[in-house]
């Protein structure tokens, strides 16, 4: 499979996608991730991520049902696809290959 | 769930940014986080904080989405723009007969506009080839004259002030004097004389203006005291392609022509000059011109009537401080006077526009009437907006299909707003480019219309250059953005459900009002304008048909020498068509050139500002004067001479006292010094106009020479005029070879003195004629529409037995309604407006009578003409077409 990055924030917001299953849009990853992070998101920024993360394969968008709640409209959930999963494989396995790799003294600080 | 909290409102604005930037699809998913997150803030924070906090995301999805790399959720910007004019041109081949009636209506509308943009900004960039505009002023003074108490407001100075201005006042870089010098006689060379107007100036000349000087010296080209300046078209015509430099030209006054040595020439002054002028004397400076004066009057602070004084600012001095000076200087003198002379500093780009002042030096358009001009413009194009808002709600019935589909298809209101946005400033495009096209066939016509002292619009060159390309540009999208903004609306807001399901329901909208109101505006401005021609119109030919008190018809006035009069006169007393002649030195009721005034005084009694002309022994019998009493002049050589004679009007045996026309002749009165006895008494005539104030004595004299004559008025019959005409030049030219002939018809040069209502007049109508045009384009529409949608109403009448009468009458009577109302507001204020503004300016005027209707009768008889022919067509129709297809 080709190798296509993954940013930082990209990763972020496709693990949130993934904790939250099937109540992943807007609001929800938004405060998720604040939660976690204890930083304020853009919806501008999420919402461009999920546009890439959309292009390159690894979340699925989908139109929830019609609720009565905002008068008609439709509200668009997303969800982590099986290549959205492997790349969050790949990439934590490829970050802990390199942590594994660190010196054992510098491992010893977080000892301290 | 907690209970909504009421208030809380999201902020509208933030999401009409939003809708604007994104397709529909994403915009629902973003308004839903968007609401959810506000109403959790809403709760948490506060509605203020949730308020911006919701602008803040607004901007931040707008930024991250559109602004940083392409976006799917963004819209292809010109994609939806190409999407909309494709619509936009579908539509107008869809209903041809809206689309063509919109547009004429438009390009009509717009050919105005153009034409005001033109002439407005050349209007405000005269004399803007002067490097210092900006700090060119020229000297007002402000007196009080005559015994009326009128103010008049002169563009010329004292010479006084000019030189103190020159010495004691600060601020001042440099101080100008001109004074005109309009000889009746030529600039001449051994070889030609050509007729010529220019001024007296003093050597700052250069510094101030920027005139170019092709050769000569600017800084002593009028510093010579026999030096002249010639314009490069003046010295083509006297010098042909030689050098002009040290020539000499003169002119002919008698007894010592002055010789002049051309010392410089200048290029001709621009069409956009407030001044105009053929050449350039020198005039000294103040100083210098004050020793000149014998009379000691001339120096004085009051002697204000013969200098234009101008003078540069130094960049940094204010023109009050300088007025304040001025004040103060003469206050010393005011405190001697009944009326204090007032001095104010006219900055340069006012000189063309102002309305107040008299003895100009070059050409004027008075702001009002650019005013005027610019109101009437407005109005057509307002109309033109109605006309197609009308027109585009009207159509609702054909259009709501097509919108109520777009809408259920999930177009948001913004949407469909655009899209007849769009489609309007496209037709405005399209408009623009007839409306150009028209302009340029009106252009022509327009810069004809002309009169003498360059108040006309041939002062004007309306040129179209880059920069105005940039005002159409504006001018068109806005005139767009402004017609389409109610049918816009109106569609983005109806609803799918109604649209396609009920839709003659859409006709009962509040829109229908407004509609209603935009017809009744539309006829309200045809009438009015239509009243308002047809009003100025008859004071125009009132004016002309004025008593005058004297006869006008069937008289040539010939301009001659007056070294060449007497023989001239024997020479056409010998052509059969001429029934009479006569000489004099003025033509009356024309003002202008040839007046003279002077001071009649009983005894010692207060003396009288006289107008005086001078005549021979024929003129009042030619031009049939009414004589009162006494007697006209005698012919010198038959019956001796005219010994100190005067023959006056009854206005002045009125202002001095002297009883009855009877009792007044032979009575001994002052004339400038002199005795003088009255030998007869005419009845009152107009002098100088009938949109002028009136003098109220007049004085005719007989004099001792020929100088004074310089017309010859011939009384003539026969009906072959080229050919009389053709003699008298041909006598002409074996009397005086060397000056042009030029003939006048009487009744032609009175009738020219109307030229400020002829020009007016023709303004008024022309636009009135577009304003009306427009209109009844709206009127043929809103009918084409009406009948179309009520086709089926009007068969189903048929059917049921209506008769033709009475559909006829069913389907104007909201026409009839819309007319009479708009009758009730038009006719009134155009009665009080045309009254109180144009007609003003008149001392005599018509009644007016039922002329005031005229407007709302040629309304009333387009308008019936209009719609009747559409609804009869639709009457005459067979029901059973319309009825079979349901």
């Amino acid at each position: 499979m080709k190798k296509i990055t993954l940013g930082a924030f990209e990763e972020l917001v496709l693990l949130a996608t993934g904790v939250l299953q099937d109540n992943a849009y807007g609001v929800t990853i938004k405060q998720e991730l604040e939660d976690q992070l204890n930083k304020k998101i853009s919806l501008g920024a999420l919402y461009a991520a999920l546009q890439r993360l959309e292009e390159k394969g690894w979340v699925s968008s989908r139109v929830g049902g019609i609720t009565e709640k905002q008068g008609g409209r439709r509200k668009q959930y997303f969800d982590i696809t099986k290549d959205g999963i492997m790349t969050l494989n790949e990439v934590r396995n490829m970050r802990n290959e390199l942590f594994n790799r660190l010196p054992q003294a510098k491992i010893d600080w977080l000892k301290s | 769930m907690k209970a909504r909290n009421k208030n809380a409102d999201s902020p509208r604005l933030a999401k009409w940014l939003l809708k604007s930037f994104s397709s529909y699809d994403f915009v629902s998913t973003a308004l839903w986080d968007l609401d959810e997150l506000f109403q959790i803030n809403v709760e948490t924070l506060g509605v203020r904080k949730a308020r911006y906090i919701y602008l803040k995301e607004v901007l931040s999805i707008i930024i991250h989405l559109f602004f940083k790399g392409k976006s799917q959720y963004s819209i292809n910007k010109f994609a939806m723009f190409k999407h909309n004019i494709l619509i936009s041109i579908r539509n107008f081949k869809r209903f041809k007969t809206t689309f063509f009636i919109n547009i004429i209506g438009l390009a009509i509308s717009m050919s105005v506009g153009i034409l005001m943009i033109l002439f407005l900004s050349e209007i405000y960039s005269f004399d803007d080839f002067h490097a210092r505009k900006n700090d060119i002023y020229r000297v007002s003074t402000v007196r009080v004259q005559g015994s009326s108490g009128e103010e008049s407001y002169l563009t010329t100075a004292s010479l006084y002030i000019a030189d103190q201005l020159n010495s004691q006042v600060a601020g001042i870089e440099s101080v100008l004097m001109m004074r005109s010098e309009m000889h009746s006689t030529d600039l001449k060379t051994e070889e030609r004389a050509i007729s010529a107007e220019g001024f007296r100036a003093s050597d700052t000349f250069f510094d101030i203006f920027s005139f170019k000087l092709k050769s000569g010296n600017p800084a002593t080209a009028l510093t010579h005291p026999n030096g002249i300046v010639l314009t490069e078209s003046t010295a083509l015509k006297l010098f042909s392609d030689n050098d002009p430099i040290g020539q000499s030209v003169s002119f002919d006054i008698s007894p010592n022509s002055s010789t002049y040595m051309v010392t410089g020439v200048v290029e001709d002054p621009p069409k956009n000059s407030h001044m105009k002028f053929d050449f350039l004397l020198s005039l000294g400076n103040a100083e210098g011109q004050m020793e000149n004066h014998e009379a000691e009057d001339a120096n004085s602070p009051s002697a204000t009537g013969e200098y234009y004084v101008y003078v540069l600012l130094d960049e940094r001095a204010r023109p009050e401080a300088v007025e304040l000076s001025m004040a103060n200087i003469i206050s010393d003198h005011n405190a001697r006077l009944d009326h204090p002379v007032r001095h104010y500093l006219q900055p340069m780009n006012s000189f063309v526009t102002s309305d107040l002042y008299s003895n100009l030096i070059g050409p004027r358009f008075p702001q009002q009437r650019v005013y005027l001009m610019i109101g009437l413009t407005l109005l057509i194009l307002i109309s033109a907006c109605f006309n197609y808002s009308n027109l585009s709600l009207a159509s609702a019935l054909k259009r709501s299909k097509e919108v109520g589909v777009r809408k259920v298809s999930g177009a948001d209101s913004s949407n469909v707003f655009l899209q007849f946005l769009i489609e309007a400033i496209l037709l405005s495009f399209l408009a623009f480019f007839m409306g150009l096209g028209l302009f340029f066939f009106i252009r022509p016509e327009f810069l004809r219309i002309q009169n003498i002292a360059l108040q006309g619009a041939d002062m004007f060159q309306l040129n179209v250059e880059l920069i105005h390309i940039a005002y159409f540009l504006l001018f068109t999208i806005i005139l767009g953005i402004l017609a389409g903004l109610l049918p816009a609306s109106f569609f983005a807001k109806l609803t799918a459900k109604e649209l396609i399901k009920d839709v003659s329901k859409t006709r009962f909208f509040p829109g229908l009002n407004l509609r209603r109101i935009m017809i009744v505006f539309q006829i309200a401005i045809a009438i009015s304008l239509v009243t308002a021609s047809v009003l100025v119109y008859n004071q125009y030919r009132f004016s002309l048909n004025f008593d005058l008190g004297y006869e006008t018809e069937n008289i040539i006035n010939v301009p001659v020498k007056s070294e060449y009069i007497d023989l001239l006169e024997n020479k056409y007393a010998g052509i059969s068509e001429v029934v009479q002649i006569s000489k004099s030195s003025l033509v009356i009721g024309i003002g202008g050139d040839g007046l003279s005034g002077g001071m009649t005084q009983v005894e010692d009694k207060k003396p009288n500002l006289t107008l005086i002309g001078y005549i021979d022994q024929s003129f009042l019998d030619l031009h049939e004067f009414a004589l009162v009493a006494g007697s006209t002049f005698m012919n010198p050589l038959m019956d001796g001479g005219n010994p100190d004679y005067i023959i006056v009007n009854e206005g002045l045996v009125k202002e001095l006292d002297l009883g009855t026309p009877d009792e007044a002749v032979g009575k001994t009165i002052g004339l400038n010094g002199s005795q003088v006895n009255i030998l007869g008494v005419v009845k009152d005539f107009i002098e100088i106009g009938l949109s002028k104030k009136l003098f109220k004595s007049f004085a005719f004299i007989y004099p001792d020479h020929n100088d004074q004559f310089s017309i010859l008025s011939l009384k003539f019959q026969g009906s072959n005029l080229p050919l009389f005409i053709k003699k008298l030049e041909k006598e002409y030219k074996t009397i005086d070879p060397v000056h042009p002939f030029e003939f006048r018809f009487y009744s032609d040069q009175i009738e020219n003195n109307y030229r400020q209502q002829k020009l007016t007049y023709i303004l008024v109508t022309g636009l009135a004629f577009l304003a009306i045009s427009i209109s009844m384009l709206g009127l043929l529409g809103m009918a084409v529409i009406t009948a179309e949608s009520k086709t089926k109403e009007i068969s189903i009448r048929k059917v049921l037995g209506a008769r033709l009468a009475n559909l006829v009458l069913l389907l104007s009577r909201s026409y009839l309604i819309s007319m009479i109302i708009a009758g009730l507001f038009a006719i009134p204020l155009t009665l009080y407006i045309v009254d109180s503004v144009v007609l003003n300016e008149f001392m005599y005027r018509d009644k007016i009578g039922w002329e005031i209707f005229s407007g709302l009768l040629v309304v009333l008889i387009v308008g019936i003409l209009t719609v009747s022919w559409q609804i009869l067509s639709v009457a005459l129709q067979n029901p059973v077409d319309h009825l079979k297809t349901e």
